[in-house]
This record gives structure tokens, sequence and C-alpha cells, in this order.
């Protein structure tokens, strides 16, 4: 049976729109203008227990949306879904206890309070035994390493330090669903690689299914095999990461190491060209590739040539570019 | 470049006006932005008033009830200045009035916070004066606040014009207005002093508390200092915070003696220039420890 | 209902440790409370001293009221009022959302997080002020009518709480926060003064608008009235009891109806 499973999920909102200067702020005061933004449009997949899966899209997408859905924070315009067994807009009780959301921008610990107090009220309201909540709690620090920090108050952690916290404050009640967005976001590398580190080992160790949204390639490509790529409220794509440049890399990338600088001006015309001293870098569509390479290695004196894919951030900053919305419709109000 | 050249503005007088006039601009429009804020501010305003009024004529009434009717209208007071019912009411309302040109709510937390924050750095950086650019930012929203509340103000002076037995002459009123905006600038100066506390202490905001309170009794909002035994009401009449509520009001009801009325003024204006002058070398110093310490 | 005592019991025990721990701050807080019970009590001196009374409550009376205003105002500010006015900005900056994911009470964790132990003072300092005003006043002690005065400062309380617990609701659609403060203040100008004091046409219009139609009125005056001048008046206990039941239903009501609302505009 799936941990989750979305049909159809849409959310569309109204934002104010504020007309400039001092004129439009008195008109502001007796007429407002609306705009409908659709954040997610029939958004459909699901996702089976232990899977570990990413939402990966540009900022905007439609990530958190979706993600706020799931666990029951908003409600859809449209389209349901169902999360261990739940409706998650009806927060039940029992479902509240059995999932966790992290959001990487927003803090749930008690700003003031030493990161252990926080863990102690998270105790008391998820009403945890006393035994298993300390074995937990013992387990979680040492994996992430931060047993020395839990007496010091939330706020003079630093923020990879904070956002450890945070997971463990997440997991400390044992969830069968992790939600998880953004939760590298603004960490430096080496925070970065711990966590990603950790979940892998959690839900190797716990069969805990994960959901997390990105917009960093190396959280998803550390961490899930399958995703869900998401661009202006649509799902574009659903399946494993090595699918996406198959399914949008319409190009290649041609890797070119002349034996003489510098590398031939005329290039251009075989596709866009990057150089750097002897070497250059050329995309060029798949149908034509070996045309284009016959034709160089035919013309210019070639040491070395590799043909490689290109780096998934190009593939996917692509696929965002192609999919603009037409334009959302102006409802005054 | 001292950071004494780098605070003060360059270029002319009419761009430097021109600039803070801009400054102003954009607050009111900033200050209109929040609609449902101003018309439940401005209209919950007076209920409190009214309950105000309800009580003093309950505190006088019980007071004559005790007394014989022909000794005329109880008054409350020391020595010459006492206040009958009518007038006690007269004085609260124009309390409201003086409030609303002294009352400078988040300014010294406003520049505390900008200290901690190291959000001044934006004073150093551009060719902006921290103290004319928070002066022109109150005068804007003032102003806004002024304006939006100047019809139920009006309206509410006509509805209650039977308290006002006495009306002051020209030059009277003309000292009355003076007081008024010579209270604003005291109001905003004294805020200005506790807010740049905040360049030697982290956390103002308790300190402000207590400051605040004592204001608010020392000020004469809750009423005439002239209730007060006459020591404590000298004493009180001594600070710069009678300025804030007591003195317009007291002006305006003919309280203050025609020979002490000019007298008055000149030394409301002597502690502007005081707290100015503590106001401007106050931030110098703290420009200076603030810098000595890289923000 | 153990498990909220429990959970309650934590959050004063962890915020009394995280308040000492600014102890300056702390005692500063104290101070600002203590300055203004003395400006209370300076007014109320200054008006006795040419007045014998005031609409019908004589010094020890008035006294014994004020003593109540302050624990009343107290036991709001040391459980309630903090968490009512962060609830702006928990809404504001979205951070409403991880109180909402939590498997407890949204009313009780939004409302009773923290508790302000600056403001726990008031209730020993006005009850002190009561006892003080009680022995003043020649009061014989009498077991039954301290426990009924209780209860009815409990209903009072409660009556107050579900006041605060509607405007903080309101919050969810007007963002800013100083207007939720200023109402709470507007509140309790009105539940500061005897009921005594409204006559004349405008007196009975705001009677009427405060003691039967927003019974703020009701919060104070009833057990003050009770204990001070030994006004058993039972019309008056049952309306607060009554009161107090349907506010706190309300105020619920309308508080889960402002959380839907808050989601529905979420994104």
């Amino acid at each position: 049976m799936p941990v989750i499973e979305a049909v159809g999920l849409t959310k569309t909102y109204r934002v104010f729109q504020k007309q400039p200067g001092l004129r439009g702020a008195f008109a502001g005061l007796f007429w407002r203008e609306y705009k409908e933004v659709r954040a997610v449009e029939d958004v459909t997949f699901s996702i089976e227990p232990g899977e570990m899966v990413a939402f990966l899209g540009p900022n905007g997408a439609g990530k958190t949306t979706t993600l706020k859905m799931l666990s029951g924070l908003i409600y859809p315009t449209r389209g349901t879904a169902t999360v261990l067994g739940f409706t998650p807009w009806e927060r039940p009780d029992a479902f509240r206890r059995r999932f966790s959301l992290v959001m990487g921008q927003k803090n749930q610990l008690w700003w003031d309070l030493p990161a252990a107090d926080s863990f102690q009220l998270h105790r008391e309201i998820y009403s945890l035994p006393r035994d298993r909540f300390e074995r937990t709690l013992g387990q979680l620090t040492e994996m992430f390493g931060v047993e020395k920090l839990t007496r010091q108050p939330v706020r003079e952690l630093s923020l990879g330090e904070r956002m450890k916290m945070e997971l463990i404050a997440s997991l400390l009640h044992e969830p069968q669903l992790l939600l998880l967005d953004e939760p590298t976001i603004g960490l430096d590398v080496v925070a970065q690689g711990t966590i990603q580190r950790c979940l892998r080992e959690y839900n190797q160790a716990r069969g805990t299914t994960m959901l997390l949204t990105s917009h960093y390639m190396r959280d998803v490509e550390a961490l899930c095999n399958r995703v869900l790529v998401i661009a202006h409220g649509r799902l574009f794509y659903d399946g494993p990461l090595s699918g996406i440049i198959e399914r949008f890399g319409s190009t290649k990338l041609i890797r070119l190491q002349f034996e003489f600088e510098p590398v031939p001006a005329d290039l251009d015309r075989y596709g866009a060209v990057k150089r750097t001293g002897p070497v250059a870098e050329l995309n060029v569509e798949r149908a034509q590739i070996s045309e284009v390479l016959a034709a160089i290695l035919d013309r210019y004196a070639v040491v070395d040539v590799s043909v490689q894919d290109p780096p998934l951030d190009q593939v996917i900053a692509r696929v965002f570019e192609a999919s603009r919305p037409e334009e959302a419709a102006h409802v005054p109000g | 470049m001292s950071l004494a050249d780098a605070a003060a503005p360059p270029g002319g007088f009419w761009t430097t006006l021109h600039k803070y006039v801009n400054i102003y601009r954009v607050s009111l429009i900033e200050r209109l932005a929040y609609r449902s804020d101003f018309l439940l501010g401005t209209v919950l305003r007076f209920l409190p008033l009214l309950t105000t009024i309800l009580l003093w004529q309950a505190i006088y009434d019980s007071a004559r009830a005790g007394s014989d009717p022909a000794d005329g209208p109880k008054a409350f007071g020391s020595g010459a200045v006492t206040f009958t019912m009518d007038q006690m009411i007269a004085y609260l309302l124009l309390v409201h009035i003086s409030r609303m040109f002294s009352s400078m709510p988040g300014l010294a937390v406003g520049v505390a916070r900008s200290i901690r924050s190291g959000d001044l750095k934006r004073y150093l950086i551009q060719p902006l004066d921290m103290i004319g650019y928070l002066l022109a930012y109150r005068a804007a929203h003032k102003t806004a606040y002024i304006a939006t509340s100047f019809i139920p103000y009006a309206v509410l002076f006509i509805l209650c014009a039977g308290f006002f037995d006495t009306v002051p002459d020209g030059p009277t009123f003309v000292l009355y207005i003076v007081a008024l905006l010579l209270s604003f600038l005291i109001g905003f100066l004294f805020e200005l002093t506790i807010g740049m506390v905040g360049f030697w202490f982290l956390e103002i905001t308790s300190f402000l508390f207590v400051v605040n309170t004592v204001n608010f009794f020392v000020s004469g909002h809750l009423f005439p200092l002239d209730l007060l035994p006459p020591f404590w009401a000298w004493l009180f009449k001594l600070l710069p915070f009678q300025y804030l509520a007591y003195f317009p009001a007291a002006v305006f009801l003919g309280k203050v003696p025609y020979d002490e009325l000019a007298q008055g003024v000149l030394i409301q204006f002597a502690w502007v220039v005081g707290l100015y002058v503590l106001s401007r070398w106050l931030y110098a110093r703290g420009l200076r420890r603030y810098s000595a310490y890289g923000g | 209902m153990l498990r909220y005592l429990r959970l309650l019991g934590a959050f004063g025990r962890f915020t009394l440790a995280n308040e000492l721990a600014f102890r300056g701050n702390f005692l500063l807080k104290v101070l600002v409370e203590v300055l203004w019970l003395f400006i209370l009590l300076i007014f109320y001196q200054t008006i006795f001293t040419y007045t014998q009374h005031v609409a019908g409550w004589g010094p020890h009376e008035y006294l014994f009221f004020i003593g109540c205003y302050y624990m009343l105002e107290g036991l709001i500010e040391t459980f309630f009022l903090e968490n009512c006015t962060e609830f702006a900005e928990l809404v504001r900056t979205g951070n409403l959302d991880a109180i909402l994911l939590q498997p407890c009470d949204e009313q009780f964790l939004i409302t009773c997080r923290k508790i302000d132990w600056s403001t726990a003072p008031k209730l020993l300092l006005g009850g002190g002020i009561c006892v003080y005003a009680l022995a003043g006043m020649g009061w014989v002690f009498n077991p039954f009518q301290i426990v009924a005065f209780f209860v009815l400062l409990a209903c009072g309380t409660a009556l107050a709480y579900s006041f605060l617990v509607v405007l903080t609701a309101s919050a969810v659609w007007m963002t800013r926060n100083s207007s939720l403060m200023e109402l709470w203040w507007l509140f309790t100008t009105i539940m500061r003064y005897p009921r005594q004091i409204y006559e004349g046409r405008w007196g009975n219009i705001l009677l009427v608008l405060f003691w039967y139609l927003l019974p703020v009125l009701l919060v104070v005056n009833v057990p003050a009235a009770f204990l001070a001048k030994q006004a058993f008046d039972w019309g008056n206990i049952a309306w607060l009891l009554a009161a107090t039941a349907v506010m706190l239903y309300v105020s619920r009501r309308f508080f889960y109806f402002a959380l839907g609302a808050y989601r529905s505009a979420s994104s």
C-alpha cells in the first residue's frame, strides 16, 4: 500500500496587486486588484514505503506548496491525497504522530531554549515513553554528532548545527514518513554532506519513507533514486535520475583537445563553443553528433575527443526554461 | 574621509531638502498601505476617552454629594490652579492632542534595533544623516496620522464643546500651537536619545518600559499635575516630560498665568535645544564606539 | 486533561529557567510592573483626597477593586498575553505551520506556550492589596466567600481569556500586530472601573454594550463586588457564569475558523 497517493492536486490563490506611487496607495484604500496564481496544477504520483524521493524544481515551482498539502497544512483547491492512509488536511491526531515535516527556512525549535529543552517538550507533546525517548535521542545525537551542543540555546548555534537539531527533533517520535523542504539550503558543503549521510543511514536502518524538495542537484544525487520534476506547478517527469537526461537531454557535449592553440575560430558553426586553452567544449544536437564529429576530425588536428552527457543542472535548467506558463488571469476584486 | 564627513549629506540645501521630502513621501505611502489598521485605530481611540470622561464625572459627582451645592462647582487642584469637572475633561481631551504630537511609538526601539542589527551601517555609507532621516520619517507619520485623525477629532471636539468654558485668545493660541510643535520635537528627541543608549547597552526595551511608565505619570497624562500635593507638582514641572502632555493643554485652558506663558514656551524651547545637543553628542560618541567594534 | 496540565508544567519550567538566565532583564520587567502599580495607587490616593467615595465605592472597597483588577491583569499577562501577541508574528512568518504539525490541541499550544514569569508577581501584589483592603473594611473571614470569590475570579479570567482569543484569531486577517494590542488595551480600560460610573445617556449605552453584548464589564466587577461590597446578586453571578461558558465556546470555534482561513490562504 503506497505511503503517499496524490491524484490531481491543484492549488490556486489570489495575490493583491499594489499600484505604485502615492495615488495608487490612496486608490488601494478603496479598490484592490487581485491576480490569480496557480501554484500547483494537477499533480499526480504515488510513493511506496521505504522510498527516498526528490521533488526537484526551481524556486516557486510548487514544491513547497505540494509538500504542505501532503502534510495537511493547506487545503488543495482540487484533487485528493492519501498519506499513511489518512487525508492530510483533516489533520487527525494519529496522522500527526506518524510523520514529520522539516522546513529548511523555518524553525520548529524554541528559539531561546537549549535544544535539549525543546526535545523534552517534544517528548511531552508527543507523549513518548521516557526510556524509548532517551534511547532514540542518544542514537540521533550520536549519529549527527551534536552531543555536546544540546545544552546551548538554539539561537547560538550555527545554521548547520541548528538544522541537525531540527532533524533530530523531527525523528524523535520515529515517524514513518519524513518530509523535508530544502533541508540543506544555506549550509556549507560539509554540513550538507553530514546531513545527507545521516538521512541515508536512517532510511536504510529504519525504512522510513522520505520525500525531500530541493533545487540542489547534489542533494538529489546523494540521496534519491527517484525524482519528480516540478516546474510552474506542473509535474514534468517522474522516474529515475538517469532517465532525465535521456528524456530531456537533447544535446550532448563534445570535448575536443586540439594539437595546436588556439582553438579554431570557425568551430562556432557546429554549435555553442566554450574555449579553454587548447580545449573546446561543444554543445551539439544528438542527431548531428556523428556528422559533426566526422567533419571536425577531418578538418583539424585533434589529440583527444570524448562525447558526454551535459551536466544535469544544465538539462534541468533548460526544462524549466521551456515550460513557461501562459499569462495568468487578472481578477479585479 | 572621517566618519563625521560620511554622515553629513553632500550637495546643496535644496538637494538635501528634496531628499528628505522624498523620504517623507515614501513613508506616507507605507503608512497608508495598512488600511484596516488605520480605520480600527482611529475609531477605537475614542472609546477609552468616553470611559475616562464617565469616570471623572462619577468622581466629581461623588465629591459633590457630600458638600453644599451653594459652594459652586467642585474643583480639584491646589492653590491658583484648580480644575472643575468640565475643565478636567477638557484637559484630558487636550492631552490627547498633545500626545498626538509628542508620542513616538517604536522610535527608541527602532534606533536600538538598527544599531544592534548593523543596519546603522547604511547611515555611514549613504550620504544620509540618521537623525535627519528619522525626523523626516516621523514628521511624515505624524502628518498622516494627524491628517487622517483630523475629522474624527474635529467631530469629537464639536461634540464636547460643552466642556470648554473658555477659549484662548489670539496670542495664547499662537503660543499653544508653538508649544505643540515643540512638544513634537521634545518627544522625538527624547525617544531618540533613549534609542541611542543602544550604542552602549544591548537590550533597551526594559529600560524604555521603565522610562515610559514613569513618563506616563509625570507628563500629566493621567491627570493634571496640579492635583498632586504642591511639592510634587512643582518637582514634576521642572522636568521636560510635562511638555509632552500637561503644558500645551494647560496653556490652552488658560491655566498658565499670562506672565508665565511666554517664559514657559521659552523654557520648552530651551529643552528642545538641550535635548538636540545631547542627542547629537550621544550619536557622535556612539558612532565612534560602534565603528571601533566593527559593527 | 492530565497531559495538558503536565505540558503546562513543562512550559512553565522551561520558560522560568530561561527567564532566570537573564536575571537583570527579568528584574527590570518586575520593576515596571511595580511602577505601574505604584501609579495606580497614587491615582487612587489622589482621587480620594478630593472625595469620600467613587460611584458608591468607598476607599477600601475601591482599593479591593484595584487589587482584583491587578490580579486579573496578572493572570492574563502571565499565562496568555505574550503568546497571543506572538501569534500575529507566527502567522506572518509562517512559523505557525510548525505548531500546526504537532499532535496537540492548537488553541492550547498557541495560547499557553510560554509563561511570562515577570508578570507573575502581579498575582501576589494584587492579592496583597486585596487582603489589605479587606482588613481595612473590617471584613470577617468566611471560607465559603473566599472560595466563591476565587470561582468568580476564575470565571472572569476565563471570560477575559475568551475575548483575547477572539482578538488573537483575528490576527490571521489583520497581519499587523498593533491592532490586537490596542484592542486588548481597550478592553482593559473598560474592565478596570466599577460599573457604577456608567450612568447618564452615554453611560447607559456603554453599560448595555459592555455588560450584556460584549460583557467585558463582568470580568472584575462581579467578583470584586461580591466580596468587597458583599453583593450577593445571583442574577449577576448567573450571568457571569453563562457568559463565560458561551464565550469560551464561541471563541474556540472562531479560533479554529481563523486557523482554517490561514490554511486556505497559505501557499
